[in-house]
């Protein structure tokens, strides 16, 4: 069979979407598992670390895109991009759940889902007041390298996207499902007052969660900038909504449900576009969500899935 | 005695309403230097129309930022906007206030256009005034030019939904089907997305000659990078929203270079007439001005022109007379004489056209040293019939 090349793009397109998509949604999925709580600020948590990614890259010498590395030196780059981003991540949301949200632990109601969209406005105007309004040049060290597959270009870019994604997803599953933390998170997801009782820290289960969800958020932030070469302070806003669309779709909680949701999202996304037009795409994904939420509405992997975490 | 400005100094086009902003507030600094106008200290109100939820301009600020202006008594004319989705929703309101303003930058022919006069002007008179010529120009021009110079001979047009993108994508969209250039499609992009790989991949696949972007630098910005990396060889143009500052500096080399746009005025920067200007203005700001600088600079010698000749003629400096004065304005500017027909458009329509070309010895955000200046672009001889007829009648 032979797909027309342009679509086939388009299907690369989505798919690298769907990568950071997926890498954001496990974000809210962890903590709503969790907390039954929907976070907001994963938004802008998302926002800043593209920044912080940005100040990492240009900390090495790097900016815009006139320095290309190779080989090793491009490997060094791009791992210690990812661990000061993923850890300054972590750190920020473990920040926010600590300052802002256990105070309102036991508070019932949406007290604790209006912070978090306090918390995102804060992060929000930080930026936006500290570093300014306009696009920042995202330094990209990557060589242009374009492989040609039935008509359609794949860059190295995009591979190395796919596989970081891939690699952190994988990562995050064997943690959850093989580690005794993992499992820890598991029984408090279930029933947390249980968990409590049997011994396990429900606090630090909590951080855990913060943790991961945010350092992956970071991930997907400099995914972010590497596959577009910009980054402001407004990309929290589009980026948050279609993965936090992704999490609602798949099911949230479940992360499995997060990382597929992601990935459709993604190629919704191009898809629609490519078929329909790209204005369409936002009233294409939402559409589906809602049809999705009348007819199972605990999205496609939601609560009866054994992965929920 | 204020003058009012509305300028989006907070949002993606920041940097150039900085810029914009610093021209007008030169001219009224060198004015009270000499110790006012007819006896009056220039002060300012200076609003900002960018707002964080929209990114960049918005609307609804100006129009709440209008009213200011308007229930604000000492305010006897204003400048602004940078954009023309901000004077649609701020025309009306300073009309029914008969508060002048003078746009140095926001080029969407509606505003001024009579066809829609009891939308934009309900009061009646002119009140929109503008040191820019419109897009009823700067589309259709550039379409010649593609025509003319370049020889495209297909072409995809792009905008960013907002009224100024909008408006002239239409322009120039008419104009070069008009002049045989085949249109392969129109999109729409949402200036708030990251993406655009979409349709500049769906573009790509038809093979156009050249992409045409109507609209200002948040989407811009992602336009010229992502078109850059999936079509590297294609003609690229703007107009206006191409122009500046936040284009170099979001976008950044290879992506922008050898991007074609327009402003909707004559080019000053290099013109020694203006050297004086350009001298004061890096002398007190600490960077180089833009076009639009000098349009500001130019708006406000107009107001100072007209408040000087109400009080020398013996009448009482207000709203309305400072109007008049300004629609009778015969100024002495930068630009040259500037004056302005019934409907607030200025006389002179000269669309420039400019083309970015990497000049590493400069700081690669100066826009005066990357985007290098091309020419004029030539009116559709049409649209010189239509105006002639107009300024007959």
């Amino acid at each position: 069979m032979i797909i027309d090349p342009v679509l086939l793009q388009q299907i690369i397109n989505g798919l690298s979407l769907g990568a950071m998509y997926a890498l954001l949604a496990l974000g809210f999925t962890l903590v709503y598992g969790i907390l039954e709580l929907i976070n907001f600020a994963h938004f802008n948590v998302f926002m800043v670390s593209s920044f912080i990614g940005m100040w990492a890259l240009e900390l090495l010498g790097l900016s815009g895109q006139s320095t290309v590395l190779g080989g090793i030196a491009l490997v060094g780059a791009l791992g210690f991009a990812f661990i000061v981003t993923m850890l300054a991540a972590g750190v920020l949301g473990v920040a926010i759940e600590r300052i802002a949200l256990r105070p309102l632990r036991n508070v019932r109601g949406t007290a604790a889902m209006i912070t978090t969209i306090g918390v995102s406005f804060i992060l929000f105007n930080v930026i936006l007041l500290t570093v300014g309004a306009g696009s920042m040049n995202f330094p990209n060290p990557m060589p242009v390298v374009r492989w040609d597959i039935g008509g359609a270009t794949l860059q190295l870019r995009e591979v190395l996207i796919w596989a970081i994604a891939l690699l952190l997803m994988v990562g995050l599953h064997l943690f959850v499902e093989r580690t005794r933390l993992g499992k820890a998170m598991r029984a408090t997801a279930q029933d947390a007052e249980a968990a409590r009782m049997m011994g396990i820290d429900v606090d630090r289960i909590v951080i855990t969660a913060f943790f991961l969800g945010s350092a992956l958020a970071g991930a997907a932030a400099l995914i972010f900038g590497l596959y577009y070469n910009f980054t402001s302070f407004i990309i929290g806003y589009t980026a948050g909504l279609r993965a936090f669309t992704a999490a609602v779709l798949g099911g949230i909680g479940s992360i499995t449900g997060a990382m597929v949701g992601g990935i459709l999202i993604g190629l919704i996304e191009s898809l629609g576009g490519h078929f329909f037009a790209t204005r369409w795409a936002d009233v294409i994904i939402f559409s589906l969500l809602v049809l999705v939420l009348v007819f199972m509405p605990s999205g496609l992997f939601g609560r009866a899935a054994a992965t929920r975490a | 005695m204020t003058i009012g400005i509305n300028l989006p100094v907070t949002g993606a086009d920041a940097h150039d309403a900085e810029l914009i902003k610093d021209g007008a507030l030169l001219a009224s600094d060198e004015a009270n230097a000499k110790g006012g106008v007819a006896g009056y200290k220039i002060k300012y109100l200076i609003l900002d129309d960018g707002t964080a939820t929209a990114g960049q301009y918005d609307p609804a600020q100006a129009a709440t930022n209008a009213r200011k202006m308007v229930s604000d008594n000492s305010v006897i004319a204003a400048i602004g906007p940078q954009m023309s989705g901000s004077g649609k929703a701020m025309s009306p309101i300073l009309s029914q206030g008969n508060l002048p303003i003078i746009t140095p930058a926001s080029t969407n022919p509606d505003i001024t256009d009579p066809k829609f006069a009891g939308q934009y002007r309900p009061a009646g008179k002119a009140i929109y005034f503008r040191t820019v010529t419109t897009d009823a120009f700067q589309g259709p021009n550039m379409a010649n030019y593609f025509a003319e110079t370049l020889k495209v001979k297909s072409v995809y047009v792009l905008d960013d939904s907002g009224a100024y993108g909008v408006g002239i994508a239409d322009a120039f969209q008419k104009q070069a089907e008009k002049r045989g250039i085949k249109m392969l499609g129109r999109d729409q992009l949402n200036p708030k997305e990251a993406d655009y790989t979409t349709v500049l991949t769906k573009i790509k696949s038809m093979n156009p000659d050249a992409l045409y972007y109507g609209g200002v630098a948040q989407a811009g910005v992602k336009v010229v990078k992502q078109s850059y990396d999936i079509m590297p060889k294609i003609i690229r143009a703007g107009g206006d929203g191409c122009y500046g500052a936040e284009i170099l500096k979001g976008a950044g080399f290879p992506a922008a270079e050898g991007l074609y746009a327009t402003i909707a005025a004559p080019n000053l920067l290099d013109n020694p007439d203006a050297k004086p200007f350009v001298d004061a203005f890096v002398k007190k700001y600490g960077q180089q001005p833009e076009n639009y600088s000098i349009t500001a600079y130019d708006a406000a010698l107009v107001i100072i022109d007209a408040v000087k000749r109400v009080a020398e003629g013996g009448k009482e400096v207000n709203r309305a007379n400072v109007r008049d004065a300004i629609q009778a304005s015969k100024t002495k500017t930068l630009q040259g004489v500037v004056s302005f027909d019934d409907n607030g458009d200025i006389t002179n329509r000269e669309v420039s056209v400019f083309q970015i070309k990497k000049d590493d010895k400069h700081p690669l955000d100066s826009v005066l040293h990357q985007y290098k200046y091309l020419g004029a672009a030539r009116q559709s001889s049409r649209c010189i019939r239509r105006i002639s007829l107009l300024t007959a009648v």
